[in-house]
């Protein structure tokens, strides 16, 4: 008996901590969004808040913006990610020998860095009084940093799929090598047997390979990047921001009438959430990712 | 090995158990330290860590918290103080809130640095500890208790809940060097804007500049503050009295920064765009800021800040403890060497704050006077004469919040 249930009591500890801060702040933020808020008074369950909210431009064009965002922020990094894994499983099979270490830990870097410093390079990078922009009008290409274009605080939100492109390929290629690493380096000289050139082995044998955990990490990308707050509220414009920008917004007013208001963006973002990760979920179950392959 | 898991759960259960013997007591306690003679109150203050939660926005006051004031009062009297940066006070206040829901009465703020716009709030929720201020012996000497900008806070009667702890004032920033003359009204700024397209911008509300930026042209547009000294509910048509407000704003917005399609979302973006010459013009609630950003070589060496021929906004900001402080004494004889006259001297010069101070220069002795005329405010700060004659006061909370939803509906989405 004890055996058997020993690993689950080891885990209680921590998984009671994280049931209790982590569902407790979803059942605390549920009953807010429902109007239930003693502070001033009111204590009665109703669905004004989400009422308010679905009938507000405010809030659809938040949604937009930031579905627009998370869609381009989570395709760009994939492609970027794939690109980089791929790239690096041929340089690998090509030399028959590891990576070489510097390469590797060049491709780690954005991943050790927070987001919140992410969005503050990128400011500094590329805003039109940033660095690139004066190192092109010194170099003479623009004649003033009014030329340059804006890539930061723009109104389709570049500055954002830039900065969150560049920090998550490296998470999606890190995903996806070890799928391409057990693709055995006898397959390649099969394929070439069969008169297939590069891009054909691409198409036939690595992409197949690869795409239940590309799903996956595209996925985990877009949650991450349709939920995230600081690079949206360093890098996007004041009006339409993004729904968890919005949330704060709302949270912040001053007035606690609204706060019914933020918590239900916040549930909604929650509900989609958890929504995208079942379809995850049933896809990956089909493509049967998670039994592995060996 | 069997013992493990117990243990951890163990002291899980300790953490997750905030019920300690020592809550009664200090109930007891901190009314009495309300009414205590002040050396008993020093006594009690001994060894305590007092937490002091603030705006931590900006690296020269956190300086001289750390650097000079903690230090001082390290030595003196025995008191640990922590400096706890918060991003806005208006998350001070919505942690007291949610502390005071849970029914937590041993909370882990010692000291909140509040004004107006939250101060309100914290009242009306009864999130403040008491009338305290009649306890520090340096606001019974060196305050005029009895002057508006002390006995009221944005419009609200301040009643001991919170000490004055400096007075801060609306001016604009520019580079005389680009240009000599700056608008001194905001019809002159109108032009202004107009003729150098793209060099002007605020950044948005709730950016607390931002904000008072917006204030400062209610005032000039819609004929005066005198009208709003009342409660918003008794103006029956507040909306048209804001309208030529929207109608200056949104004049004015497509000559802004990027055509005025953003605008900064803080003020710390705000200065580095013009620290980097992309704008022409910042703005500080600081009358010192512009001065010490040239003394750290932010600003360029030719930055001067100016006022409006009609007044700028001006207010005092606070010092407060919360409801339910575990450390009160500490946090009283805090607040109290925060007001004395050699910590509000040092705040004063431009190379730690440059904050001008919420004592009564009449009530100090001549060489505390004299100290506090020496400072030198560097070339960037008016004097304080021209400032002490250009005061406006500021507009209760409940405005601010008509006005910053309002201009997210008039003016963000235009």
């Amino acid at each position: 008996m004890w055996r058997k249930s020993k690993p689950y009591l080891l885990l209680l500890p921590a998984s009671f901590t994280i049931i209790l801060l982590f569902f407790g702040g979803i059942f605390d933020g549920l009953l807010k969004s429902f109007g239930y808020f003693p502070a001033i008074g009111e204590t009665g369950l109703n669905l004004t808040a989400y009422d308010r909210l679905l009938h507000s431009s405010d809030f659809w064009q938040s949604m937009a913006l930031t579905l627009r965002v998370a869609a381009l922020s989570s395709l760009i990094s994939a492609i970027i990610g794939a690109f980089l894994a791929v790239a690096l499983f041929f340089v690998n099979n090509s030399t028959k020998k590891a990576i070489p270490r510097p390469w590797q830990r060049l491709f780690q870097l954005p991943l050790t860095i927070p987001h919140l410093v992410a969005g503050y390079m990128v400011v500094l990078i590329f805003t039109q009084s940033g660095f690139v922009s004066r190192l092109l009008a010194t170099v003479g290409w623009i004649d003033g940093m009014t030329e340059f274009p804006v890539l930061v605080n723009d109104s389709f939100g570049w500055g954002i799929i830039l900065t969150y492109a560049w920090k998550e390929a490296p998470f999606v290629a890190l995903m996806l090598y070890p799928v391409l690493s057990r693709i055995h380096g006898s397959w390649r000289d099969v394929s070439r047997v069969f008169g297939a050139g590069p891009w054909q082995f691409i198409r036939e044998v690595v992409v197949p390979v690869i795409m239940p955990a590309w799903t996956i990490a595209t996925f985990i990308v877009f949650v991450f990047t349709f939920s995230a707050f600081e690079v949206p509220f360093l890098l996007g414009v004041t009006y339409p921001s993004v729904l968890p920008v919005y949330s704060y917004q709302l949270y912040t007013s001053g007035t606690l009438s609204d706060r019914p208001e933020a918590l239900a963006v916040n549930m909604i973002l929650a509900a989609i959430t958890i929504l995208l990760g079942l379809v995850a979920y049933y896809v990956s179950k089909r493509w049967n990712v998670l039994k592995g392959w060996g | 090995m069997k013992t493990y898991p117990l243990a951890a759960l163990g002291t899980l259960s300790i953490i997750l158990s905030a019920c300690s013997s020592e809550d009664a007591d200090n109930a007891t306690n901190a009314d009495s330290l309300l009414t205590a003679d002040w050396d008993a109150i020093q006594d009690t203050a001994q060894g305590q860590e007092v937490n002091m939660y603030m705006w931590g926005g900006s690296d020269n006051i956190n300086n001289y918290l750390d650097e000079w004031v903690a230090p001082r009062i390290k030595q003196d009297y025995g008191i640990e103080l922590n400096r706890v940066p918060m991003n806005d006070a208006q998350d001070i206040i919505n942690q007291l809130l949610d502390e005071k829901i849970a029914g937590k009465t041993d909370g882990s703020m010692d000291i909140i640095w509040i004004n107006g716009e939250n101060f309100k709030a914290a009242k009306d929720n009864d999130l403040l500890w008491g009338d305290f201020t009649g306890q520090l012996p340096n606001f019974n000497d060196y305050v005029n208790a009895d002057a508006p900008e002390v006995s009221e806070d944005f419009g609200e009667p301040v009643e001991g809940l919170e000490a004055p702890w400096g007075k801060a004032q609306f001016v604009l920033v520019h580079d005389e060097n680009q240009y000599e003359d700056p608008p001194k009204s905001m019809s002159e700024l109108a032009d202004w804007v107009k003729q150098n397209p793209g060099q002007f911008t605020y950044p948005a509300p709730p950016d607390f500049t931002g904000s008072a930026f917006i204030r400062q042209v209610l005032y000039e547009t819609t004929g005066g503050h005198v009208q709003y000294q009342q409660p918003a509910a008794d103006i029956e048509n507040l909306e048209e009295r804001l309208e030529p407000m929207w109608q200056y704003l949104n004049s004015i917005e497509p000559y802004l920064w990027r055509e005025g399609e953003t605008y900064p979302e803080s003020l710390a973006k705000q200065d580095q765009l013009f620290a980097s010459g992309e704008i022409a013009m910042t703005m500080s609630y600081d009358p010192a800021l512009a001065a010490s950003e040239v003394l750290k070589g932010r600003f360029p060496e030719s930055t001067r800040t100016f006022i409006l021929n009609g007044g700028t906004l001006a207010n005092t900001h606070f010092l407060s403890i919360p409801f339910n402080a575990s450390d009160k004494a500490g946090a009283l004889v805090a607040i109290n060497e925060l007001m004395s006259p050699a910590a509000q001297t040092a705040k004063l010069s431009p190379e730690n704050w440059g904050d001008l101070t919420a004592l009564d220069l009449e009530k100090l002795s001549p060489e505390q006077q004299l100290a506090m005329n020496e400072v030198d405010l560097g070339e960037a700060t008016l004097s304080i004469e021209e400032l002490e004659q250009n005061r406006l006061p500021e507009l209760s909370s409940e405005y601010i919040d008509i006005i910053e939803e309002g201009w997210t509906e008039h003016v963000a989405k235009e």
